[in-house]
């Protein structure tokens, strides 16, 4: 046998995705289910447009969310806790800048028992000042570790340098911020944002169809409408005029680095192509950043490019942590990676081994039940079909070396990037 | 339920299938029974520096990482005090690759010395990153130096210090390779979308021909019965107070584990535990406190770590954790409050065989540990405890000679 002969592979040409059904509650929400799987498990995700984009102070929304589980007018938040935990179901509480999502993970065999405590959780929560000055205490405590650590600072300094203050992705957490956090203001938000003309809702695992008639009775009803969120808010970019900003800690042996600038995101026609020039970038194991600044020169643990999109605008951001020794000469290399991905194009070899990574990874990003529920949300958060999938795998096996030059001459650009560093 | 059949080659290697139509991707996990405990303790940090180069070439292949990624595979791995765990995941279509892959650095790596070199500062970089660029970073060095002094669970897997990696040499690297990288101390899983049949003969044809290792016994130091508690004050530049009490527990594969880790759930799983009641919620002494376990091959910790509110000293936080342990020691908790945490695992092991890869994980753990189809009667030993059994396990296990104390004080 001769090992140095490589095994032949076959290429993805299609993507067999799982079946989604739409429906609706009787009071309009939409729902997506994906149902499939061997496993005997459910997640059932609420989605309320109720995310940092809404909110008039920082940290509302993310209060408003936290305080759901700390009771209800009729329990405490410890018998909250003790439902949910003895029917061994798992609530999972998360905001982002678009979306606060509430997720319940069951056993199906639990799961409709679980839903009428969770309607009491979204429409009956009490927001008790005891337990708010607990967690507001504890988030303190966490934001002074936070503090020391190298790469929480950069990315703070970064995101602050390209949005500036005034913008929610620019926005960073002072302390003074918890001073202002007030009950009544996390009320008002819960009764503005969390109600059925705000939500969506994904079910996916293995369920029966009475899973679907529960939700309906229970999350249906017609009490519990409002006004939807506007989604016509903007905010300024206030973009730093300084391009460097470097935070000195004598005490460090390494460097956080964080280089980047702003860019299109899902919504903008370039966006799939540009992820591609971006994972060849920095966004595998086996890209020209980690190759050169990780693989060859031992600079660091990881290094990694990211095509950020949120739902009103995107950025470039590549991370690292390096030897505080070879700070300036990670940032020399980054610069050198990009020069060299606007002065000549990749080859068909490099790019074929992007393409047939990429096109696994949204193999991997389908499979499975649970998996796909969270592509099929990122779908949905921009208004796209499961068609979308299909041509972003065309898009991807089918872009050239001579497109992807292009595209890095329009969006790569060293020289305007900011570069931020702390240690 | 995980169903799977199983096989060994003549040279030794364990292969286990688990097939699963519903996935288009096939799994591939390789894992080595070695780990940090097997390490010299003049070079710690060594099984873990020799993870990062098995990718860096094999006899054959001159990198791990660009063939599996052009057969759209993705791949990882990991190593523990007791193994070193590899796995690719990629479409079964093109699991040959894998097999192509695994073998030839099973059969013999390149040992460039360049490679190493680089690799060395990589896993330096790691080393600086996690351990010591980190507020409480060095707090891991700390408590395995207290709580093991014959053990080799002495030193975390990340190693001793930056030293230990700086100075090794590719002499130890080519005998620890033939010494523990045999196929005779492996057991492979294939999982997915794959049929028995067609694993086996793959598996002939990569795995067949590799000769198997010389047999070796395993001879680790035991730690001897610990009768006092110990304690270690820190001072360093950290934001706030944090205490680190680990007390000793059983194997994984001891008949106490199921209890010993039921209550680990008590003490710190979900918003209901009762640490986190106890002392956040109400006497709000701790901006937060977690318990867990080590789950090693040989004997572990069950460790408690929080980090102290304002003027609250060190004596007071570290005896309000007592009372909590001492009153299941005393009191036990009610046939109730132990269902939730038997329903909890439940539910955490049914989400986690949703996903194919962590399937064939554990089964190649629980073969590791004796036999792959334990990990089917994972469920029935969690509920099979009795409130009796972990009332039991508090008191033998939360006993003041058993502790080993940490006050991390804040400098500032």
């Amino acid at each position: 046998m001769n090992r140095a002969i490589v095994p032949a592979t076959k290429n993805i040409e299609r993507l067999q995705l799982p079946e989604v059904q739409q429906a609706q509650l009787d009071n309009g929400v939409p729902v997506y289910m994906v149902n499939s799987g061997e496993q005997e498990v459910v997640k059932i995700e609420l989605l309320f447009r109720a995310g940092k984009w809404y909110e008039g102070n920082n940290l509302i929304s993310d209060f408003t969310n936290r305080m759901l589980r700390e009771g209800t007018s009729t329990k405490s938040a410890k018998q909250l806790a003790d439902e949910f935990d003895y029917n061994g179901a798992n609530v999972q509480y998360s905001v982002g800048f678009e979306n606060a999502t509430v997720t319940l993970f069951s056993l199906t065999s639990k799961a409709e028992m679980m839903l009428p405590l969770l309607y009491e959780v979204l429409t009956d929560a009490s927001f008790p000042q005891g337990e708010l000055d607990t967690i507001i205490n504890n988030r303190r405590q966490r934001l002074k570790v936070e503090l020391e650590k190298n790469d929480f600072v950069a990315n703070r300094n970064f995101v602050g340098a390209l949005y500036g203050q005034q913008h929610p992705y620019g926005r960073v957490t002072h302390f003074e911020d918890f001073d202002r956090i007030t009950v009544n203001a996390l009320r008002e938000f819960y009764k503005q944002y969390y109600h059925a003309d705000n939500l969506l809702i994904i079910i996916s695992g293995k369920f029966g169809e009475s899973l679907f008639k529960t939700i309906n009775r229970v999350f249906g009803g017609s009490n519990w409408k409002g006004t939807p969120a506007n989604r016509n808010i903007t905010y300024a970019i206030e973009s730093s005029s300084q391009l460097t900003h470097h935070t000195e800690k004598p005490d460090s042996v390494q460097t956080a680095v964080m280089v980047g600038s702003l860019s299109i995101n899902k919504h903008h026609p370039d966006f799939a192509k540009l992820s591609v020039l971006n994972t060849l970038f920095g966004g595998y194991f086996g890209s020209r950043l980690m190759a050169n600044i990780r693989e060859e020169k031992g600079y660091t643990y990881g290094i990694h490019s990211s095509l950020l999109s949120y739902p009103h605008g995107g950025f470039i951001e590549i991370s690292s942590e390096v030897g505080k020794e070879v700070r300036e000469a990670t940032l020399h290399e980054i610069g050198f990676e990009i020069n060299r991905l606007r002065s000549e194009p990749v080859s068909e070899e490099e790019l074929q081994t992007v393409k047939n990574y990429m096109s696994g990874n949204m193999m991997r990003s389908i499979d499975g039940a649970l998996k796909f529920s969270d592509t099929l949300k990122g779908l949905i958060i921009y208004g796209q079909s499961t068609d979308y999938i299909h041509q972003l795998l065309k898009t991807v096996q089918e872009v050239t070396p001579a497109q992807l030059h292009e595209l890095a001459n329009r969006y790569f650009d060293f020289s305007k990037m900011y570069k931020v560093t702390v240690g | 339920m995980i169903h799977f059949e199983e096989f060994v080659l003549s040279n030794g290697l364990k292969v286990i299938v688990h097939p699963d139509f519903s996935t288009s991707m096939a799994a591939v996990n390789m894992l080595y029974k070695v780990g940090s405990r097997d390490e010299d303790p003049s070079q710690t940090g060594f099984a873990h520096l020799f993870e990062h180069f098995m990718f860096e070439g094999s006899v054959n292949i001159p990198h791990f990482d660009g063939p599996l990624q052009r057969a759209g595979g993705e791949n990882n791995a990991f190593t523990s005090n007791d193994i070193t765990n590899y796995y690719d995941i990629l479409p079964s279509n093109n699991l040959e690759t894998a097999f192509w892959l695994e073998s030839d650095r099973m059969l013999s790596l390149a040992f460039e010395e360049e490679s190493l070199e680089t690799q060395k500062s990589v896993v330096m970089e790691e080393f600086k990153e996690h351990y010591i660029n980190q507020p409480y970073g060095d707090v891991w060095h700390k408590m395995s130096a207290l709580a093991y002094k014959v053990h080799p669970y002495h030193w975390p897997v990340i190693g001793l210090t930056l030293e230990h990696i700086e100075k090794v040499k590719m002499r130890s690297a080519k005998d620890f390779f033939f010494k523990y990288y045999r196929p005779n101390n492996a057991v492979l899983v294939v999982a997915g979308n794959v049929q028995t049949t067609e694993v086996r003969q793959l598996a002939e044809k990569w795995f067949g021909e590799i000769p198997a290792g010389e047999r070796w016994e395993r001879n680790i130091p035991q730690e001897p019965e610990q009768t006092e508690r110990r304690l270690l004050e820190v001072h360093a530049d950290v934001p706030v107070n944090a205490i680190y009490m680990a007390y000793k527990m059983c194997a994984r594969t001891h008949p106490d584990y199921y209890a010993t880790d039921l209550l680990r759930d008590i003490l710190s799983t979900g918003d209901s535990s009762r640490l986190y009641n106890a002392l956040v919620k109400e006497k709000k002494l701790f901006s937060s406190i977690a318990a867990y376990t080590t789950e090693t091959v040989d004997n572990g910790l069950l460790m408690v770590e929080g980090k102290l509110n304002k003027d609250v000293t060190m004596q007071a936080a570290e005896k309000a954790v007592e009372e909590v342990l001492a009153e299941i020691a005393s009191h036990g908790v009610e046939q109730r409050e132990l269902e939730k945490v038997q329903n909890k695992i439940e539910s955490y092991i049914a989400f986690g065989e949703t996903n194919v890869l962590n399937r064939a994980m554990n089964l190649a753990y629980h073969e590791m540990l004796g036999n792959a189809s334990d990990v089917n009667l994972e469920i029935k030993k969690y509920k099979s405890v009795t409130t009796q059994a972990i009332r039991e396990t508090a008191s033998r296990v939360f006993r003041k000679e058993n502790a080993n104390v940490i006050y991390y004080y804040s400098k500032n």
